[in-house]
């Protein structure tokens, strides 16, 4: 098969932490093909497709496309070379209308100064019928689904005439049902004779879509391998250069009394006539992992804020170890007993100008302060760096918790809310946009805190960690409690999903009534 | 300036008074849809003001400084522009100097030449011309409201035009716009958005040029201040207008208007002139409020 790209001998060090992100890194891929390019997090696979789209400018290496050499400087020269990126974050302009965020930079004219933007429109839509997406050119950003989005960044490559499409972890913000819809439209463009690379550490998806993969660790190339010839545990053994349980061990639990109780849970927004969450009731008991699951947009991060105590609902009531805690707020919620781990880790979960001293010592700041009302320093730093040993946090007490990595960022967070556990830990996206490594040591803890007897709430969209971890799972869609079942050996994700979707409900209000 | 040949002197008046606070409020609206809160205006005006009338009384030419007056402002736009963009300073503390620049400087060259710091009056070049458009004379009874100006009111609303079929019918218009809307996906194209930010910059110091010419060519004379505020009140303007250039065009003439009348109210209304003076900007905390309420109940709706 043809060659399509070939990038020799890349290396890339940044001179301001000195780190070597890319060292003498080779990729080829071959035309027609998808090719999976892996790593974990840091390991230097977005720096490398950045280079290929000339918005990092390597140290030194070569690029050729075609078999022909090609330098690289910025976005532009590389949609000249055919080379087009979908970037992780959409970089999309919400008030603009599809055709217009398309062509933008490329506008057609009518005569020398006007913006043609039937033209646009018209140009747009051929693009999308031929490759065989289903978009509107004149409907608003704003007003589309991720999965829409994600097209209008995909058409807006195609139209730049792209043959070579780059994507950064396309699948991280989509549903089960977007992420088959993306997989066969991609398939479709390979066979129109494109070519697609993939950046992911997403296994299942790099078995199901790509023909080839690249496994880049600390920045070189530690395997190329026909997809067919790999499977799964091998594939993350290169990632991480050691064998991983990708499945967490369940431990059975004995189950104790609850923990924490919701009653007919309503939250309104104002001037809102469909509630957010709509009566939810359920229990969790200590000993056992309760797995929340939803597609985003169903309640589940309003249902988060709830579990911890950051808004108020509209009628119902909500019990944690037995105390009613209603509209109490977090500071009562902590102090009836709940650990919480949220899902924005840089906003709500740490502050990221502090150093990690400062975010372990924030719940428990009142026993380190000195009759004279300052901080006691020695004793605060001895207090974290104990638990920066207890959980392998990379860091030093004084570190700025922003300079670190996701996954040690999330571990400076879990040692602080695990330090005391009171019965109740709520987990929100454990794991969202962690490597195979640091989701492994999350999954380890909190099978250790339900093991150490404490009731946990997992809050997550994504169905396998769900199925992984809980013992028991509930599914909401739309605000509502559509299916709660135990969770055994012979659980259906693609059931689960229907569920998600909305296509099944076990309380519908109809059969209910009758 | 009162101008009592006309039907109606107090709209006549407010047409000449909203002149400044049009071209300032369109180039500040430039910045403002490429992301950029621009509170450099009111120095901006300034500068032009001064430097029109001193290089047209060097020149002896009206043209030429206005001309030199308006390049001069530019160029010092540029420089607040690439200091703040490409140097990554606080646009608000560049802003800030620019307008503290704007009264230091004047003073200063003032002084130096001329040897004072206060009013410069000149006699060696010509007043703008006042022109009479001919397609306005024919609109029955009104239309006399729209006679009599000088030629930068008619550029004013010229240039409310071109703005508008630049910002909103053009290429550069909608690149300049996705800047002010998503300056991220403007760079992830290769578009370089930095530079679109700059070039608004300095599009609102050509603006601001003739804003501030109108107000001191017209007299032929640099008063210490003239602009007196006026870039602020454009600041409000483009909001009032709803960041569209019609929007600004009726803020402008409301504003205007409320300071025509208090001109004239002053002479015939038994009210301290003190609260007649300060009719304007209660016009602009009442506008302002009700913006806000309509906005609210808009959200509402929706």
């Amino acid at each position: 098969m043809q060659t399509c790209l070939e990038m020799r001998n890349i290396c890339k060090t940044y001179s301001i932490n000195g780190r070597t992100v890319n060292k003498n890194v080779d990729l080829t891929v071959r035309k027609g093909e998808i090719h999976a390019l892996l790593g974990e997090n840091g390991a230097g696979k977005t720096t490398l497709m950045n280079i290929l789209y000339g918005i990092i400018h390597p140290d030194s290496g070569e690029i050729f496309i075609n078999g022909k050499k090609v330098f690289i400087d910025s976005p532009l020269t590389a949609n000249r070379s055919g080379i087009g990126m979908v970037h992780q974050h959409f970089r999309l302009i919400d008030d603009f209308t599809v055709a217009q965020n398309v062509v933008l930079g490329m506008e057609p004219r009518h005569g020398l100064f006007k913006f043609d933007n039937t033209k646009a429109e018209k140009d747009v839509l051929s693009v999308i019928n031929k490759n065989g997406f289903k978009l509107e050119p004149n409907a608003k950003i704003s007003d589309l689904s991720v999965g829409q989005m994600q097209q209008v960044e995909i058409v807006k490559m195609l139209y730049r005439k792209a043959d070579l499409l780059i994507l950064d972890e396309p699948t991280s913000v989509l549903t089960e049902h977007e992420i088959q819809n993306l997989f066969i439209r991609l398939k479709k463009l390979v066979k129109t004779g494109k070519t697609v690379i993939i950046i992911t550490h997403k296994l299942k998806e790099v078995k199901r879509l790509s023909d080839r993969l690249t496994v880049l660790r600390s920045g070189k190339v530690v395997g190329v391998r026909n997809t067919a010839d790999v499977d799964e545990s091998e594939i993350s053994r290169l990632m991480v250069g050691r064998t991983v349980a990708l499945k967490p061990i369940k431990v059975e639990t004995e189950i104790k009394e609850e923990a924490l109780k919701l009653e007919n849970v309503v939250l309104k927004k104002r001037r809102q006539e469909r509630p957010i969450l709509d009566n939810l009731s359920f229990k969790v008991f200590k000993g056992e992992i309760l797995g929340i699951a939803a597609v985003a947009g169903n309640g589940l991060s309003e249902l988060e804020n709830l579990l911890g105590g950051m808004v108020r609902i509209t009628s119902g009531r909500l019990l944690i170890n037995g105390q009613d805690v209603t509209n109490e707020g977090a500071a009562v919620f902590r102090r009836a007993g709940l650990s919480y781990v949220p899902s924005d880790r840089l906003k709500r979960g740490s502050s990221i100008e502090s150093s990690v001293r400062e975010n372990i010592i924030l719940t428990n700041h009142h026993r380190f302060v000195k009759k004279t009302g300052e901080i006691d320093s020695s004793a605060a730093d001895e207090f974290s760096s104990k638990l920066i040993d207890n959980f392998n946090i990379d860091a030093d007490p004084s570190t700025r918790t922003g300079t670190l990595s996701g996954g040690n960022i999330q571990k400076v967070i879990l040692s602080r809310e695990l330090e005391h556990i009171d019965g109740l830990v709520v987990f929100a996206e454990p794991t969202w946009g962690l490597d195979i490594a640091s989701s492994e040591y999350i999954y380890k803890k909190i099978i250790e805190v339900k093991s150490e007897g404490a009731a946990v709430v997992i809050i997550s969209s994504n169905i396998e960690e769900i199925i992984n971890l809980s013992d028991r799972i509930i599914v909401m869609h739309s605000g509502e409690i559509v299916c709660e079942t135990k969770n055994t050996e012979d659980i259906d994700a693609a059931v689960i999903g229907d569920y998600m979707l909305g296509l099944k409900n076990d309380f519908s209000k109809v059969t209910n009534e009758r | 300036m009162s101008n009592t040949g006309f039907s109606f002197p107090v709209i006549h008046d407010a047409i000449d008074i909203m002149t400044p606070f049009l071209l300032a409020g369109i180039g500040g609206l430039v910045t403002e849809l490429s992301g950029m809160l621009n509170i450099a205006l009111e120095g901006l005006i300034l500068l032009g003001a001064f430097f029109s009338v001193i290089f047209a009384s060097i020149t002896g030419s009206l043209f030429l400084g206005l001309l030199f007056g308006v390049i001069t402002t530019m160029f010092i736009a540029f420089i607040f522009g690439a200091i703040t963009i490409y140097l990554k300073a606080n646009e608000f503390i560049t802003a800030i100097a620019v307008n503290l620049l704007a009264t230091g400087l004047t003073a200063v060259i003032s002084f130096h030449f001329f040897g004072t710091k206060g009013n410069l009056v000149f006699d060696n070049f010509a007043r703008l011309p006042v022109f009479d458009l001919p397609a306005l004379d024919s609109i029955p009874i009104i239309g006399d409201i729209f006679l009599g100006h000088n030629i930068i009111v008619y550029a004013g609303w010229l240039l409310v035009f071109v703005f508008w079929f630049v910002l909103y019918k053009t290429p550069y218009g909608l690149r300049l716009r996705g800047v002010g809307l998503n300056f991220k996906a403007m760079s992830a194209l290769g578009l370089n958005p930095k530079k679109y930010r700059l070039e608004a910059i300095v599009i609102s110091g050509f603006t601001c040029a003739l804003a501030g010419a109108s107000l001191s060519l017209n007299i032929g004379a640099y008063v210490p201040n003239i602009s007196s505020g006026r870039g602020w009140i454009a600041l409000v303007v483009i909001y009032l207008g709803g960041r569209t250039p019609l929007g600004i065009l009726i803020a402008s003439f409301i504003f205007a208007l409320a300071e025509s009348f208090s001109n004239y109210a002053q002479g015939f209304i038994n009210i301290p002139a003190d609260f007649i003076l300060a009719f304007p900007y209660i016009i602009t905390v009442v506008a302002l409020v009700l913006v806000s309420a309509i906005k609210k109940r808009q959200q509402k709706i929706s």
